[in-house]
């Protein structure tokens, strides 16, 4: 007997990440959340609680909860019972900062702590003076909010940013989280030109030989620390990919399986993002492709038939053979174009391969965009 | 009568069920963050046990479905069937008032 079709296009999101407010007691300096977002107001507890019914009636599995800082919310034990009420797990996305024994023991009330995956914790350099450049007077309390996890048995991987100002502290900071905090994993990314970070590109996006020394050592801190420390984007990944090619080419391959498209990101078959204003979005990243409202627009009707998603699905089908930035590459067929928001941030484009992720411009060698 | 005979079963809960297609559904324990995908005849069962239900009442339930399978043949798999789901913590044993 058949089981259902896995490979189809699910009915519904199986996650959802929500900002829950855009109110931060921080004003970091690369964050996606710049004035435009800020202004919006936070939805008060009922339309999120209605929201979580939607969710729970669609058989959502999980809601990454984020901000804006989470912890600023006065509600936000409630939303998280809203949460699993609904018959989903969740995780939270924090700057530490505002952790404290008597928070944390509020997730020891019925569920919270069984349906809780992790409180990532964001740390950008092992002391204040790093750590501060990128994230403003918070250091020793994001620390201080980190170890409270670590001695709660909370699990709580944290994330680094790289930029500028962290670039030549990543084994420090590596070494200050895993051996003597002891968090257990520990994942990176960096910081691109939207949001506040727009503003200040100049002094924050890592320079071509600083992202050269960013790969070099995460690759090495990666296999000094074996699966701890991981990456879905930013230096890590891109390194990864970039040896992935290479290996490939030298073997004497033309191609990889799966690649070739525009297929980067799988965002789109699976998730949704909602603002703290409770528009929906494809993704945080995404900020202007705005796709609805909560409460307002039925969730599951946006997910199957909204254009713009179904354009960012459909972009997973275009050859980058048919990209002019693109059809003359040798590594066309090792490529997957990068992630759409970095192409819409760089070229304005959503059909785009990003800059950020090519090979080729990395090397100093694509006759289109320089570094 | 066997124990299996009077015991009435039910759905956990907590656990949510997304009818995907006509072929099935996921259903997703979050105490446990488990995923089980179950067939058309899975997925009517578990329809089935949204109230407490004894292994006849869900025989009767699938009767027709499974006219062209011995009987014996479908005792045996609703049982395994349930076995495996409360082990899991999909099904439970419904422990309320008999009726």
């Amino acid at each position: 007997m058949s089981l259902p079709d896995l490979s189809a296009l699910s009915s519904a999101p199986v996650e959802v990440d929500i900002a829950i407010t855009g109110r931060c007691n921080l004003r970091c300096c690369y964050c996606y959340y710049a004035d435009e977002m800020t202004a919006r107001g936070d939805l008060p507890t009922d339309r999120w609680l209605a929201f979580f019914e939607e969710l729970g009636r669609l058989a959502v599995r999980r809601v990454y909860v984020t901000g804006g800082e989470p912890f600023t919310r006065p509600d936000l034990f409630e939303l998280i019972d809203g949460i699993i009420a609904n018959r989903m797990r969740y995780a939270l996305l924090t700057n530490g900062t505002l952790l404290t024994e008597e928070r944390l023991a509020c997730f020891d009330q019925g569920r919270r702590r069984a349906r809780l995956d992790y409180i990532q914790v964001s740390i950008d350099g092992s002391r204040a003076e790093i750590h501060d450049q990128s994230r403003p007077a918070s250091f020793e309390r994001a620390i201080g909010g980190l170890r409270l996890l670590v001695a709660g048995g909370f699990h709580a991987p944290v994330r680094i940013t790289v930029n500028r100002h962290n670039v030549g502290d990543l084994e420090e900071t590596v070494h200050l989280l895993l051996d003597e905090i002891g968090v257990p994993l520990v994942s990176t990314n960096e910081a691109f030109p939207c949001g506040v970070t727009e503003r200040d590109a100049g002094r924050l996006i890592l320079t071509p030989a600083q992202r050269e020394q960013a790969m070099r050592t995460l690759v090495e801190l990666a296999d000094r620390y074996p699966g701890r420390i991981n990456a879905t984007a930013g230096p890590l990944a891109l390194a990864r990919q970039f040896q992935m090619i290479e290996e490939a080419q030298a073997a004497g391959q033309n191609r990889l399986p799966g690649r070739g498209t525009l297929s980067s990101c799988g965002c789109p078959f699976s998730k949704i993002a909602v603002h703290h204003d409770g528009t929906i979005v494809p993704c945080h990243l995404l900020a202007s492709l705005r796709l609805g409202t909560i409460g307002v627009d039925d969730l599951r009707q946006v997910w199957q038939h909204h254009p713009t998603l179904q354009a960012l699905r459909q972009r997973h089908d275009i050859p980058l053979s048919t990209l002019p930035t693109c059809a003359d590459c040798a590594y066309q067929g090792f490529c997957t174009g990068g992630d759409p928001a970095g192409a819409l941030f760089l070229t304005g484009e959503l059909n785009a391969r990003n800059p950020m992720d090519c090979l080729r411009v990395h090397r100093g060698e694509d006759p289109f965009y320089a570094l | 009568m066997p124990e299996q005979d009077i015991t009435r079963y039910i759905v956990n809960p907590d656990v949510s069920c997304r009818e995907e297609d006509a072929d099935g559904a996921l259903l997703f324990n979050p105490d446990t963050d488990e995923v089980l995908v179950v067939n058309a005849t899975g997925a009517l069962l578990w329809q089935a046990l949204a109230e407490p239900r004894r292994l006849a009442d869900l025989l009767a339930v699938l009767s027709e479905r499974c006219d062209h399978v011995p009987a014996d043949q479908v005792a045996a798999d609703v049982s395994e069937f349930l076995e495996r789901m409360v082990a899991r913590g999909f099904i439970g044993v419904y422990e309320g008032g008999n009726g």
